[in-house]
């Protein structure tokens, strides 16, 4: 199932249990980036392609949780996928640095 | 006739045995500072290799993947280090990638220095303190003797 770019996509959270370690996270935050992939069709290699990697490693390697989206191909990596960039760096956020989104967005995102 | 079997090198799935003990040979130093390894694969079923910094933030530092026979080297931001399809090269070179026990002693010492610092402000108003009452009380204990 296809969603509406910009809609929805952005009210998922991670799940309301006792702090979840920064691996656990990043994992969530994979694992979202990884659906977000599905929905603009693309594959792996397709996305590394558009960001101008030589190899899609590094996108397993951020979809599978062990490392972040780096903060200069943020915006790029957004608007690959069809997303808003700032919508979407202020999700990854809440998975990369819970507590300064918290500090930044606070009530307003739950 | 004879015929010599030659290793087949695998070109996808999952690490076999030699591969993973390559890997986990050349990165050993690091496994005892702290540091752990995971396995996992991409989505078309080629096989990675990630050395993962210390807890509790356990990010990538190097990925080692096999694409296609070939061996890709690179760091937890997604630069390629090295690419080639002998793996005990590109084991050296992920050696050498390591972040050293070195770096980790600069953190400990600077660690060390700014600790000492912190108390070594926290205790100088103290000690300059107890040396002016010593000032003003030795007279008086002089007198009294």
């Amino acid at each position: 199932m296809k969603r509406g770019k910009h809609q929805d996509v952005f009210t998922e959270r991670p799940p309301a249990k006792a702090a979840p370690d920064a691996k656990q996270l990043r994992k969530l935050a994979g694992d979202w980036l990884k659906l977000r992939r599905a929905d603009a069709e693309l594959s792996q290699a397709d996305l590394a392609a558009r960001l101008g990697l030589k190899y899609y490693t590094f996108i397993s390697q951020v979809e599978n949780g062990f490392s972040r989206v780096p903060t200069e191909i943020m915006g790029a990596w957004a608007r690959e996928l069809g997303l808003e960039p700032a919508a979407f760096a202020r999700h990854l956020l809440m998975y990369y640095e819970p507590e300064m989104h918290r500090l930044l967005f606070g009530a307003e995102s739950k | 006739m004879s015929v010599v079997a030659f290793e087949r090198k695998q070109d996808s799935g999952e690490w076999s045995e030699k591969e993973l003990s390559t890997l986990v040979a050349a990165v050993g130093a690091a496994s005892r500072t702290g540091r752990e390894w995971e396995t996992g694969m991409t989505e078309q079923g080629d096989a990675q290799f990630y050395l993962l910094g210390p807890r509790p933030e356990q990010a990538c530092e190097l990925c080692v993947s096999r694409i296609g026979g070939r061996y890709i080297l690179e760091d937890g931001s997604g630069r390629l280090l090295f690419e080639h399809r002998n793996l005990e090269l590109v084991a050296l070179h992920a050696k050498a990638a390591v972040p050293s026990t070195s770096w980790l002693m600069v953190r400990a010492v600077t660690l060390w220095c700014a600790i000492r610092n912190t108390i070594h402000e926290k205790a100088e108003p103290l000690l300059v303190e107890g040396e002016e009452l010593l000032v003003q009380f030795v007279p008086q204990l002089a007198a009294f003797a």
